[in-house]
């Protein structure tokens, strides 16, 4: 067999919800796959995983500049270069489901050429979609109405500031490893986050009250292959690439929804009291919140109110209903 | 010849370089860009992970609080808040044997509890306490050697720059790291006042100068005391910038991250308060703040392309694999770990030894069953013998530009500090031994 | 940290000059560090008292840390206030007149090379944040241009390898100062 040589990294370890899969399912499939395309090719793996090769800062030009073929890419953490991935991120309070987003992106990134040159323009091709479990609130005080995060101040970094919006709730900025201390001590009074993330940091100590907001799962990123590099993959390495990269989209979403349902059973095990916010008071969120899509659109015009609306479509061929529609505000 | 071999190669050229002189940050960049381009066979590459490392290397806000603490460092050097914090530890401590090596390592401790990066105390303490032990007939070196040494404190006991990216690269709450430093932060403080006795009882020509041991000591009775009222009027500047500090940490008004910020803010109002700043004087403040902090900062970029270097020669990688095959228990990986970190503290800074091992050590020792937060006092401890151990040991180095009489050699200030590295080996095999003193 | 254990001769009137340029732009970084400072504390009063914290204090103070760095390191290189290990060059010192002149012109040489290189490899994504408006922070919320950050990069990576050139030629004329008064 021709063996050919794959650099593959990430900026976060291999337990890491975005990272899981690319060890156990993306390498695994694409040697199973290769093995029974007759084993003309094989694959030497070298792995570079856990940041000790780049940071979080700089997943997209690790794989744009071929420092690993295939890597792990926060688009989150590229608002500027790859403004459109982050969609999910302006229209919050659109979807719970995360296995949904999976789906709605892997489909999109392939048939919406906007979504797809995202990753080209970057000198890559996506392989498979990456997401969070449902953004929520974790709170020392309890969450009945909008009106309760009036004067409070919870942790809110980068894009999810905007979810508070209006709501007269101070943002404060923090990241995973802060939220703990800063709410012990009282420089917050919580947090805006997902199961799977929070649950190692044990914020539940501190902040006993998870209210299910419905803030909604977001498309994260996507992991994805050196374009330069896949260009000169044998044809049938490059459809086995691609065909494992579908599967490990269907077992990243597996994993969340595994890590998700574990995190959950322990921190409601540890005394978590979790409690819904009434759709009525969702949907007076959603609606107190200004336009927040819009400074975004209007930066990143027709691709983007495309993107959008592709998104909404699609949610709604899922049957699922929005607390707020943004593409109808376009 | 493997990556890993290249990797070790490119380890001893770097020993080298440092030893023979070369800036330690351009070795580090060089042996770094050198090592990327050999180990992947590709010129580019190894400029585009420069040109990463240059833009995201410490772009990092943990980074923003070191020339901050620094800052803090100079303002309460220079409106005497650190030199009357000794002059009452001196009042009270004068009379013991080794009395003001007492007084220096009683300041450090209650001046740790505002900064936050070692080289701040050391910088200080140098001005302050070194001349006065001098003139009181203690060998310049062992004063030298007992400012390096209690320097340390001021990244234990909180807080601390180390604890804070130690529990940003573990994952582990920087609160509670914090918390944890305090009791072996305490008990290195007394391990520090109890070799100075022994050492000025047992072997007193190693503290004293042989014209002091000659003359009869009272001449130390014969000073003038200190008066309750001047105590207490020379302790409110250190005690409101300690509670201010503290206090806010713990109300929660800021994060340990913004603590470097506000500190030094607070700091800079207690100088103008006692009227210690000009605008000159002020500028000469900031002008050295700048010339250490971005001493440390080059070095921390320089730091962080070597490690990824390491990463692209399979080094990290290596080493996980050497201890899970090795069959070393618990016990074993933690010495073979110490060990390591003491070698790397001989030729590298703090912060990049954490940066390199942290990373790769703790989901390792997490897996032996160790609690993080303990592992992590035991790496800071580690890693802090390195500010004193030669080649490169920052806090003496730090002592010996303060100093700036030429007279002191670097090599005697390091011996001088040879007691204190004793006495932290010590206290880092008592934690390691009773993990109870950290997690309760 | 330490200054250089060789003796200086008086500066040439050119050094004066780069160093009197490289002291003002240091002095930016300078100036930041304090600006960062107050940043950090009108975030803290801001958020605790006014409910009206300053976002992206962070991820600003994290882009500054380079900016300073960037600013400050060319004065630093000419200054000769980056840290090194000297204890070996001064043992060699006492030998040899000539040698620590020789290592230091090499360790310029290299200091040159790296710092040059630093600035070229930099450039691309300094253009390119140019024309394609890069920008840190988040749409609608704060935004700010990378260009300049990078752009400081850029300079003082340039500036360091220029100072280093200075030194470099330093120690090649003390070298030859001391190969034709040889060693008595
Ligand atoms: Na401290
Ligand atoms: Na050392």
């Amino acid at each position: 067999a021709e063996a050919i040589d794959i650099q593959i990294g990430s900026s976060h370890p291999t337990n890491n919800i975005w990272v899981y899969a690319m060890q156990t399912a993306l390498q695994p499939e694409l040697d199973r796959l290769l093995k029974e395309a007759g084993g003309k090719y094989s694959i030497n793996w070298h792995e570079n995983y856990g940041g000790t090769l780049y940071k979080f800062n700089d997943t997209r030009a690790a794989v744009r500049d071929g420092i690993v073929d295939i890597g792990m890419v926060g688009t989150v953490w590229e608002g500027s270069a790859m403004p459109l991935q982050n969609v999910t991120y302006f229209t919050p309070f659109a979807n719970s489901d995360h296995v949904a987003v999976i789906e709605i992106f892997d489909k999109l990134t392939e048939e919406l050429p906007e979504l797809k040159a995202g990753w080209t323009d970057q000198n890559m091709v996506h392989l498979s979609s990456l997401v969070t479990d449902s953004y929520d609130i974790y709170a020392n005080f309890p969450i009945a109405s909008v009106e309760d995060v009036r004067n409070r101040r919870l942790n809110a970094p980068g894009t999810s500031a905007n979810w508070l919006a209006n709501t007269g709730c101070t943002p404060v900025d923090g990241a995973l490893t802060t939220y703990y201390t800063d709410i012990q001590t009282g420089v917050s009074e919580g947090t805006l986050s997902f199961a799977s993330g929070i649950q190692p940091t044990r914020v539940y100590e501190v902040a006993p009250h998870l209210t299910r907001v419905g803030f909604g799962s977001m498309y994260f990123g996507g992991i994805a292959v050196n374009k330069g590099f896949y260009d000169g993959l044998p044809p049938e390495v490059q459809a086995a690439l691609k065909q494992a990269g579908k599967l490990t989209s269907r077992k990243h979403g597996d994993y969340v929804t595994q890590r998700t349902t574990a995190a959950m059973t322990e921190m409601v095990a540890a005394g978590l009291q979790v409690a819904e916010l009434p759709v009525a008071e969702k949907e007076k969120w959603a609606n107190t919140l200004p336009n927040v899509a819009a400074p975004w659109l209007e930066a990143n015009g027709e691709a983007a109110a495309a993107v959008l609306k592709a998104y909404f479509a699609e949610l709604k061929a899922r049957d699922i209903t929005p607390a707020r529609d943004w593409a109808a505000e376009i | 010849m493997s990556s890993i071999t290249i990797g070790l190669v490119l380890i001893g050229v770097l020993f080298l370089l440092v030893l023979l002189g070369m800036r330690i940050a351009v070795a580090l960049l060089t042996v770094a860009f050198a090592g990327v381009w050999i180990l992947r066979g590709n010129f580019d590459l190894a400029m585009r992970l420069m040109s990463i490392s240059a833009y995201n290397g410490v772009a990092n806000y943990l980074f923003a609080t070191i020339p901050l603490f620094v800052l803090m460092g100079h303002l309460v050097s220079i409106s005497n808040v650190g030199k009357d914090t000794f002059d009452v530890a001196e009042a009270l401590l004068r009379r013991l044997l080794g009395g003001l090596g007492i007084a220096t390592v009683a300041a450090n401790t209650v001046f740790a509890a505002v900064t936050g990066v070692s080289i701040a105390s050391a910088a200080v303490f140098t001005k302050v306490a070194v001349p006065e032990m001098t003139r009181h007939g203690y060998r310049p070196a062992f004063a030298a050697g007992t400012v390096a040494g209690s320097s340390v404190l001021g990244m234990l006991i909180p807080p601390s720059l180390l604890l804070i990216i130690y529990g940003v690269l573990a994952e582990q709450s920087i609160g509670r790291m914090f918390i944890a430093g305090l009791v072996p932060g305490a008990l290195l403080a007394l391990g520090f006042v109890l070799i100075i006795v022994l050492m000025a009882r047992f072997s007193p020509h190693l503290v004293f100068t042989s014209e002091h041991l000659q003359r009869s000591s009272d001449d130390i009775h014969a000073l003038p005391k200190m008066k309750l009222p001047q105590v207490l009027r020379k302790l409110v500047p250190i005690v409101i910038l300690v509670v201010f500090v503290l206090g806010g940490l713990y109300s929660g008004f800021f994060t340990p991250t913004e603590a470097g910020g506000v500190g030094a803010f607070a700091a800079l109002l207690i100088a103008v308060a006692r009227r210690s700043l000009d605008l000159k004087k002020w500028w000469a403040v900031l002008t050295q703040t700048g010339t250490i902090s971005v001493g440390i900062l080059i070095l921390l970029v320089a730091a962080g392309f070597y490690s990824q270097m390491l990463a692209v020669a399979g080094i990290p990688t290596a080493i996980g694999h050497f201890v899970q095959g090795s069959g070393l228990g618990a016990t074993g990986f933690l010495i073979v770990y110490v060990l390591l970190v003491l070698l790397l503290g001989m030729i590298l800074d703090s912060s990049s030894i954490l940066l390199i091992v942290v990373p790769i050590a703790a989901p390792i020792a997490q897996g032996l069953g160790f609690d993080l937060i303990h592992f992590g006092i035991i790496t800071v401890v580690a890693v802090e013998v390195g500010l004193l151990t030669p080649p490169f040991g920052i806090s003496i180095f730090t002592v010996h530009s303060a100093l700036g009489d030429g007279k002191t050699r670097l090599e005697a200030i390091f011996a001088g500090a040879l007691p204190f590295v004793g006495v932290m080996l010590a206290v880092l095999i008592i934690i390691a031994a009773v993990p109870q003193l950290i997690i309760g | 940290m330490q200054a250089d254990t060789i003796a200086e001769p008086d500066p040439s009137p050119l050094r004066r000059l780069l160093q009197g340029g490289l002291n003002i732009i240091a002095a930016v970084g300078t100036i930041w560090i304090f600006a960062i400072m107050l940043l950090i504390v009108a975030d803290v009063v801001g958020r605790n008292f006014l409910a009206a914290p300053i976002t992206g204090v962070a991820e600003i103070a994290a882009r500054s840390v380079v900016a300073i760095v960037f600013l400050m390191l060319p004065a630093a290189v000419l200054n000769g206030s980056l840290v090194r290990a000297d204890f070996l060059l001064r043992l060699v010192e006492s030998g040899s007149e000539r040698l620590p002149h020789a290592l230091d012109f090499v360790f310029a040489v290299v200091g040159t090379l790296l710092f040059g290189a630093v600035a070229v490899a930099a450039w691309p994504d300094t253009a390119s944040a140019w024309r394609t408006a890069e920008f840190f922070g988040v749409r609608g919320v704060w935004t700010l241009p990378t260009f300049p950050f990078r752009l400081i990069i850029v300079f003082g990576s340039a500036a360091s390898a220029l100072a280093f050139a200075v030194l470099g030629a330093e120690s090649l004329g003390r070298l030859s100062t001391v190969k034709a008064r040889p060693h008595e």
